[in-house]
């Protein structure tokens, strides 16, 4: 057992960070306030991901021969790390490397691959994921988005919300039900977001400028090359996307840098030597770390080629509730930077907390998973 | 980075099982609040296992693996501070052991003194040895399922300081040690709860059926988890702030399993028929000790942040 990075990892870890030093804005945080899905954000994102690009740290987990650089699955851990505690300034992009390219090169088309994969690697071409419905959102099986087959493709109507990015995305990677009910009857579609008869409505929100969105998809003509994989077997598809997600994203990472700043606010006006003020700030440091090296666990799980178990919810289920002490101890010490809303690390640490336990599905669900099938309790009625 | 075991630690930690598979179930008909491993530590003893850490190429992260299995037996026996501590602390030197841990002041009973031949203690400025043979510890009563005794000013007189060793690294290992100790013990306690509500029945169907029930064991399950990472972390590391963040996530951890592991078993968990309690109220020992969760998490921010 060795907790110790290795050369490597660390010198790459040093490389983001000089890299980020160099890049971002002095006013970075002024200008971004930390709000993955804000215009500043997504704008600056299609020149930021360029130069990670340019720099080989773009997609530096994928493998050489499809453009990448072969790194381990540590590597892709800490440029999440670095890229989330420096606010995201890869916008929703970090979808596009995490999720949407691998996927489509395990199951698209070579036209596919290869209209999309440079795109990608480009760094200038932002998904959406296209998955919950107003009916289907923890229990995402019921999706009633239809897409119907006509002679030349299908026609797609329906609706999904909690969309993210959807208003300044290029492509949405979406489900829609062409077959029967629940996980058989779904395919899975790769549509633009300028085709005609989409939609797109920002729904006014507490977390973020453009976080979730409505989508709204009215006789939408969709030719059979737009659909990813076989018909009706989409759920396979949403199974593969998921374990590449599984825990997601590492939300600690820019938690740890708001508490550190929290504690400077609280030093410079003489309330961090309170020993109440200390004692929970270090129970969520704790929190965090506890929940870092159980998400680390799961990447070593994968570094050493074992499938994914249901101690990815676990790990995830940790995610959620370091967060939420985060979000307690902004509620309770620095209530008076909240109310004025000045700080913008302060504030979107204390939106992004406020999320966390219903972004990606219901962190309920990550509890139901691992009464199941890890402690292999009784399924209910 | 890998967080697998080794080899050598996979080697030892299946001996450790094989050993512990002989002591996995107290006789039936004991209704004691605890049980004190009298054949469990002989095994130890005989097979060297509480000298794992000064054996070549192991240490810390060895004796934790050691204290992790041993936990959650359903025995009572002093591993922590023979097996961590004291070699961590005071590696050139093996101690007469079982070896109780206290610190200053001095007012309250400590764990395992009444069967302790030798007692570290940390005053605040120094840390001290006293040599416990022949002596005559009285035996306090308490909740909670460790044997405990209390110091009198002579013991306190007669010990000797011990030159170059830090209180606060005395501390630190003491922190490790509950961290993982917490660890055993809470999973143990966490299993026997998640096989207890698969089996009871009621409204015609197994308790473990109801959300509410399965919800409140998933997080549990998380407590556990974490509590392993973090002591697995601190072991390895050594440093004073993984220690302090370790315990205070443990102590925290031992709080809500003693009561989620209670309530589900009803009425059943309280009776001393029953063994859930020589798990569930070492927890509650383990809970308060040093300091508790509040204590541990003021050091983590003192260590990372500063005073």
């Amino acid at each position: 057992m060795d907790f110790e990075w290795t050369a490597e990892h660390n010198a790459f870890r040093e490389r983001l960070r000089d890299v980020l030093t160099r890049t971002l804005p002095a006013d970075w945080g002024v200008k971004s306030r930390y709000d993955t899905s804000s215009e500043y954000v997504s704008k600056y994102s299609r020149t930021f991901c360029p130069m990670l690009a340019k720099e080989g740290l773009l997609i530096p987990h994928w493998a050489k021969e499809l453009g990448g650089e072969g790194l381990d699955g540590f590597h892709h851990w800490i440029l999440g790390e670095e890229m989330v505690a420096a606010g995201e300034p890869r916008s929703y992009q970090y979808m596009s490397v995490n999720w949407v390219g691998p996927t489509l090169m395990k199951y698209g088309t070579k036209a596919q691959v290869d209209e999309f994969i440079p795109k990608i690697k480009s760094g200038n071409f932002i998904w959406c994921q296209g998955f919950s419905e107003p009916n289907a959102g923890s229990d995402l099986a019921a999706l009633s988005t239809r897409a119907e087959r006509t002679k030349n493709g299908y026609i797609i109507n329906g609706s999904k919300i909690w969309t993210s990015g959807a208003s300044f995305a290029n492509h949405c990677f979406m489900l829609a039900r062409t077959g029967g009910a629940r996980r058989s009857g779904v395919s899975v579609f790769l549509i633009p977001m300028d085709a005609k008869g989409v939609e797109v409505r920002v729904i006014p929100n507490y977390i973020g400028e453009r976080t979730v969105h409505e989508v709204f998809f009215t006789d939408v003509e969709v030719p059979e090359e737009w659909r990813l994989g076989e018909e009706n077997k989409g759920w396979d598809i949403v199974t593969h996307v998921l374990n590449l997600e599984r825990i997601g994203i590492p939300r600690y990472a820019f938690s740890l840098r708001v508490l550190d700043h929290a504690i400077d606010l609280l030093k410079q006006r003489g309330k961090y030597s309170d020993s109440a003020v200390q004692a929970r700030a270090g129970r969520a440091k704790a929190a965090c770390e506890a929940s870092r090296h159980m998400a680390l666990s799961i990447i070593n799980e994968r570094v050493n080629g074992r499938p994914a178990s249901a101690t990815t919810n676990v790990a995830r289920y940790a995610l959620v509730t370091s967060d939420r002490m985060i979000a307690e101890f902004l509620g309770d010490f620095l209530h008076d930077d909240l109310v004025g809303g000045n700080d913008p690390m302060i504030m979107s640490g204390y939106r992004r907390t406020g999320s966390v336990g219903i972004a990606s599905g219901a962190a309920e669900v990550q509890l139901d998973l691992i009464a199941r099938n890890l402690l292999q309790l009784p399924r209910g009625d | 980075m890998n967080l697998d075991l080794t080899s050598d630690q996979l080697t030892l930690q299946t001996a450790i099982e094989q050993l512990a598979d002989h002591h996995r179930t107290v006789p039936t008909g004991t209704i004691d609040h605890f049980v004190p491993g009298v054949a469990l530590e002989r095994d130890l003893e005989e097979n060297g296992f509480f000298d794992v850490a000064r054996q070549d190429d192991m240490g810390a992260v060895e004796a934790a693996l050691l204290i992790e299995t041993i936990a959650q037996l359903p025995f009572t026996v002093e591993v922590g501070a023979s097996a961590l501590v004291a070699p961590m602390v005071l590696p050139g030197q093996v101690l007469p052991r079982p070896i109780a841990l206290a610190r200053a002041p001095f007012t309250g009973p400590v764990r395992y003194l009444t069967t302790a031949k030798t007692a570290l203690i940390d005053t605040g400025n120094d840390v001290r040895l006293i040599d416990l043979t022949g002596a005559n510890i009285e035996p306090v009563k308490t909740p909670f399922a460790y044997p405990y005794g209390r110091l009198t000013e002579g013991d306190i007189a007669k010990a000797k300081v011990l030159k170059g060793v830090s209180p606060a690294l005395l501390r630190q290992w003491w922190q490790v040690s509950l961290a993982v100790e917490i660890y055993g013990v809470a999973k143990a306690a966490v299993d026997l709860t998640v096989q207890y509500v698969k089996d009871r029945r009621q409204f015609n169907r197994p308790i473990g059926q109801f959300q509410s029930v399965q919800h409140r064991l998933a997080e549990c399950t998380m407590l556990v988890h974490g509590t392993r990472i973090l002591a697995r972390r601190a072991a390895w590391s050594g440093k004073a702030s993984d220690a302090a963040e370790a315990a205070a996530y443990a102590q925290e951890a031992a709080t809500r399993i003693h009561y989620d592991t209670h309530q589900f078993h009803g009425a059943m968990g309280i009776t001393a028929e029953y063994p859930l309690h020589l798990w569930s109220f070492r927890l509650k020992a383990l809970q308060g000790e040093l300091g508790g969760q509040f204590e541990q998490a003021k050091a983590a921010a003192v260590a990372h942040w500063g005073a």
